[in-house]
């Protein structure tokens, strides 16, 4: 914020001149934002309670239904399952995430030929778009025995997997193609956050006798302690939205294994029409998603 | 100590330090090349190097076949200049209109202005994702369904970008807009001929994000695109991709085409590239 002190006292005139400037300097804007967000988001909350539906049916009026949208959540396997998946889905891109994206920035962070070149290749995958991502790894991940990975595995005399096709791999492979995508993008992240440890904390360290892991341990993990917090909360966040993958490459199979939040929330408002259900979902989702925004504004305001 | 490591010593460690820059950005780039290198090979060479190392060679018979048939057979120019029309107004839109709105909170002075900040922090919360099938329901209502606009709209009035643009433009200093208003000059010419050509920079960051944004997504288009009139290349593709009989040289040269325009962006913005991406990590 600007400081009251360097602000005079304006004439009227130039107030109201800038009122009415600003006023049309957001009009536009605001005109989408209350059109595309905040009816929308209105709109939401309020079907959610109700049994809305995208195709109204002859004769039967939209009705108000408490909470028993919230409560089929809870109760419904599919939704709930999703609900799981995500989480799981979130639980594995998220460490690996942290931890290969830490590593990999303090294994870039040196002053060699030619490593900024490297740092760029890393970052490269950023560049494809989800879509093209899915549509490459399920080539790697494909089911046949003379499958890429298959073929792989075949070298170490592993049993051939199904893959995408397999209850139990389908989401571990689906979190792989995104950790995949992000992890230099998250790794340049930190990378800038270690350009604010001080050299001299690492000098000291090595007078002290550390060895290269305690100084990553005691020195660069404390010393990033923020960017950390950022990197986890907005892994955490866009890992919860997944959808891509699921919609390019399993539509929620084999067996609802691979069910997302986002992929259910289409499914039950665009496919089944039910838009009270789905705007449901979506305002759990957003309850959620804003506890854990809520949740970073805390961890980061602790001690500024 | 540096100095009191041996000059061997130090050669092996750079030699080592190489090699592993060099097995991990082959785990990166590798897909990427099997991607490319595949999408000149005919679809039989494609299977039969698939279990082995020729997968990320290029071994056989090359060509431009699938190239050809991409744009001969599946539309795929009709789909690109649909992608390159919905990305070119929103990101147009975008970058401008939020702009507005940043120059405004951050440099006029006018009632409500702290109001207006803190509902901008507020709408930043919600995931687009929570939102999207009511946005959907509001397009439909508006008759925008198949439409270009009702593709690129609805996503221009974007809380994030409103915050950069805020933070850039208070921290200008006031002195050059109290210069221009003496000399007698109206807000909207400060704001093209004064504060705009100052903000080249995050101008550039702002329309990368809407770039990537809007070049990559597949949710809001599979809701809004009734038939392939309007569909978008991530949509176009994964509708190719789900046909029972997928050519997969096909499918690898659909795939390239749609990774290049950015690919472009890349090399050519590569620092704006990089801000971009790594400060929309958060929200969306």
């Amino acid at each position: 914020m600007k400081t009251k002190g360097k602000r005079k006292t304006a004439p009227n005139g130039l107030i109201r001149g800038q009122t009415r400037a600003a006023f049309f300097f957001c009009l536009p804007t605001f005109v989408l934002a209350v059109v595309f967000i905040i009816i929308p988001f209105a709109m939401s909350v309020a079907y959610s309670f109700t049994d809305k539906q995208l195709i109204p049916k002859v004769g039967i009026q939209t009705t108000f239904t408490g909470l028993a949208n919230y409560i089929k959540i809870f109760t419904t396997g599919t939704t709930l399952l999703a609900f799981k998946n995500t989480f799981l889905y979130a639980l594995i891109v998220v460490p690996f995430t942290l931890v290969l994206g830490t590593l990999l920035a303090v294994f870039v962070n040196k002053r060699l030929k030619g490593v900024k070149i490297f740092r760029l290749i890393y970052f490269s995958p950023q560049v494809v778009t989800m879509t093209v991502v899915a549509v490459v790894w399920s080539f790697v991940f494909s089911s046949n025995t003379n499958g890429l990975l298959n073929s792989i595995l075949n070298l170490f005399h592993i049993e051939p997997q199904r893959w995408l096709q397999d209850p139990h791999l389908a989401l571990p492979c689906i979190a792989i193609m995104y950790i995949w995508q992000n992890l230099g993008m998250q790794m340049l992240i930190l990378l800038g956050g270690l350009q604010y440890i001080s050299q001299d904390l690492y000098e000291a360290g090595e007078l002290d006798g550390c060895s290269a892991w305690d100084k990553f341990i005691y020195i660069t993990v404390p010393g990033l302690r923020h960017t950390l917090i950022y990197v986890l909360v907005s892994v955490v966040i866009n890992s919860l939205k997944v959808f891509t993958q699921v919609y390019v490459l399993t539509n929620g199979g084999p067996s609802n294994a691979t069910v997302t939040v986002v992929f259910q929330l289409y499914k039950a408002g665009f496919v089944n029409g039910q838009i009270g259900y789905s705007s449901a979902i979506a305002i759990t989702f957003f309850v959620l998603v804003m506890l854990i925004s809520l949740l970073q504004n805390k961890l980061t305001g602790e001690d500024d | 100590m540096r100095t009191a490591m041996s000059k061997r010593k130090k050669l092996l460690l750079k030699i080592c330090m190489y090699t592993g820059y060099i097995l991990i950005a082959m785990v990166f780039i590798g897909p990427i090349l099997f991607l490319v290198i595949s999408s000149f090979k005919p679809y039989a060479q494609i299977e039969s190097d698939m279990s082995n190392f020729y997968a990320f060679l290029p071994h056989g018979t090359l060509s431009f076949d699938n190239y050809s048939n991409v744009i001969r057979k599946m539309d795929f120019l009709k789909y690109f200049k649909n992608s390159a029309v919905v990305t070119i107004l929103f990101m147009a839109a975008a970058t401008i209109l939020n702009a507005m709105v940043g120059y405004a909170l951050g440099m006029l002075r006018f009632k409500g202005r702290k109001i207006i900040i803190s509902v901008i922090v507020a709408l930043s919360i919600i995931p687009t994702e929570s939102i999207i099938i009511n946005r959907f329901i509001v397009v439909n209502q508006l008759g925008l369904l198949n439409t270009y606009l009702g593709l690129a709209i609805p996503s221009v009035a974007y809380p994030m970008y409103m915050f950069l643009y805020y933070n850039h433009f208070r921290g200008i200093p006031s002195d050059l807009q109290e210069a221009a208003i003496l000399d007698g000059a109206g807000y909207g010419t400060i704001f093209l001929r004064i504060m705009l050509p100052l903000s080249k920079p995050i101008l550039t960051t702002v329309a990368i994000m809407a770039f990537i944004r809007s070049w990559s997504d597949l949710l809001w288009p599979t809701l809004v695109t009734r038939d392939g009139t309007y569909r978008t290349l991530p949509l176009a593709l994964k509708t190719l991709f789900s046909d029972t009989y997928t050519d997969w040289g096909q499918v690898f040269a659909f795939s390239t085409l749609t990774v290049i325009p950015t690919m472009i962006v890349f090399l050519l913005f590569q620092k704006h590239f990089v801000a971009s991406v790594t400060s929309s990590g958060i929200k969306g």
